[in-house]
């Protein structure tokens, strides 16, 4: 047996895990060499040093920390779980009841006056957000600020006159063609309204910067819209024109025709 | 375990009163710093109350337990990283586990019987923690370790004569 093996043998024999016949060949082993004698009383003494070893105390707040969480996971469980069917909750619930019917009813009677204030509100909430996109399109510091501003004209609903102006605005003349970019994407949302489709054509016209120019192409595609002919003629005509402009104008005036 | 599970929260007060002290001394043993097993004792019954939808109905409670402060020891040395397998310094450990009384001879032995503990490596010292001090059956490490009694049994014995050898090292000097 090498050192390892005897070394698992005499724990098993301190552990009493033998055989019989296993335990008398270590006994015999034990009398006769002394290395593993040796080996054996150092192995009982660290096991015993285990076995006897205190147990130690955790102090009394990890038991207070506890409690505390789970208080409050109990409250937190609650309201799921128990509607409970206590008389006193009853009472609770048709109390609660009793007063809503009140708010109810007195909602009822204010109910006209209340729309009228709602609507007030809305129709001014609508306005401050109209000004303060306006504001941040004409923002000639920052262009994240305009297209922010044109983010902002994206999500509403309808476009007025005013707000449609500002877009073309910044669609034609913005010294950043991603701000023009993002300003021609929100015009396309208006696009079945006759003044934004005159603008777009118009725009086409007008655009020198191709990237624009090719966007604006795809979109008349789209809306199938015929009187950009002529300005895809020019373009096509055109010396200054790019070449991929002209391919784009091209086959957007085939599809159109 | 499955009275908690089934949203009867006030019996994890019964399991916290049963396993506190198992967990607190596996804990403290492991990693050799009481205040620190006391903050991750802690954890182990917080996830436990957390996550007890992921407690699997029949399984031993008991071993389920010991992984989840398996994993909240492992998760919290991961978090700092800056453990190596020495991270134990064994000058400083004399005062976090020591109750500072005077020592007479069984206290002697404790304390060179912990210090050659945190000489081994951290797979030695849990294996010793869990089947010697906390004396669960090979079984259920093999199970918890998902390995075999057979490698547990090895593991353990040679856990013990590594443990010899500290241990009368230190006794020597």
């Amino acid at each position: 047996m090498n050192k390892e093996k005897w070394e698992g043998t005499l724990i098993e024999y301190i552990d009493g895990k033998l055989d019989a016949d296993t335990r008398s060949k270590v006994e015999q082993e034990l009398a006769a060499n002394e290395e593993i004698r040796r080996t054996y009383e150092q192995l009982r003494e660290v096991i015993s040093a285990m076995d006897g070893s205190k147990s130690l105390d955790p102090g009394a707040n990890l038991k207070n920390t506890f409690n505390k969480f789970l208080e409050a996971e109990v409250a937190r469980q609650k309201p799921l779980r128990t509607i409970s069917f206590v008389p006193t909750l009853y009472r609770l619930a048709a109390g609660v009841a009793l007063v809503m019917a009140g708010i109810g009813i007195g909602n009822w009677i204010n109910k006209n006056q209340q729309r009228e204030d709602e609507m007030l509100a809305l129709k001014k909430e609508v306005q401050a957000t109209k000004q303060m996109m306006l504001v941040m399109m004409d923002n000639q510091q920052s262009a994240s600020q305009r297209i922010q501003g044109v983010n902002v004209a994206l999500k509403i609903e309808k476009a007025d006159d005013d707000v449609v102006r500002a877009l073309v605005k910044v669609m034609n003349d913005d010294p950043s063609s991603n701000v023009r970019l993002a300003a021609l994407d929100a015009l396309s949302k208006f696009r079945d309204e006759p003044l934004v489709r005159k603008e777009l054509i118009r725009s086409l016209a007008l655009q020198k910067d191709p990237v624009v120019q090719i966007a604006l192409i795809q979109l008349m595609v789209r809306m199938k819209e015929k009187g950009a002919a002529k300005s895809l003629e020019e373009i096509i005509n055109d010396t200054e024109s790019m070449k991929a402009v002209k391919d784009e104008a091209y086959s957007g005036l085939l599809k159109l025709s | 375990m499955e009275a908690v599970k089934n949203g009867d929260l006030q019996q994890a007060s019964v399991l916290f009163d049963r396993y506190q002290l198992r967990i607190y001394n596996f804990l403290a043993r492991t990693t050799m710093d009481r205040a620190l097993a006391e903050d991750l004792t802690q954890n182990v019954f917080l996830r436990i109350i957390k996550y007890r939808n992921s407690y699997r109905e029949g399984n031993r409670f008991q071993s389920w337990i010991y992984q989840v402060a398996r994993n909240v020891f492992s998760d919290h040395y991961q978090a700092n990283k800056n453990r190596k397998s020495d991270f134990i310094s064994v000058e400083k450990m004399s005062d976090t586990m020591s109750d500072r009384e005077e020592e007479n001879e069984q206290e002697e032995r404790e304390r060179v019987l912990h210090r050659s503990l945190a000489m081994l490596n951290d797979e030695q010292r849990e294996l010793l923690v869990l089947t010697r001090f906390q004396h669960l059956k090979y079984e259920e490490v093999a199970d918890m370790m998902e390995t075999t009694v057979a490698n547990i049994k090895v593991k353990v014995h040679r856990a013990i004569a590594k443990l010899r050898e500290h241990y009368f090292e230190l006794e020597r000097n």
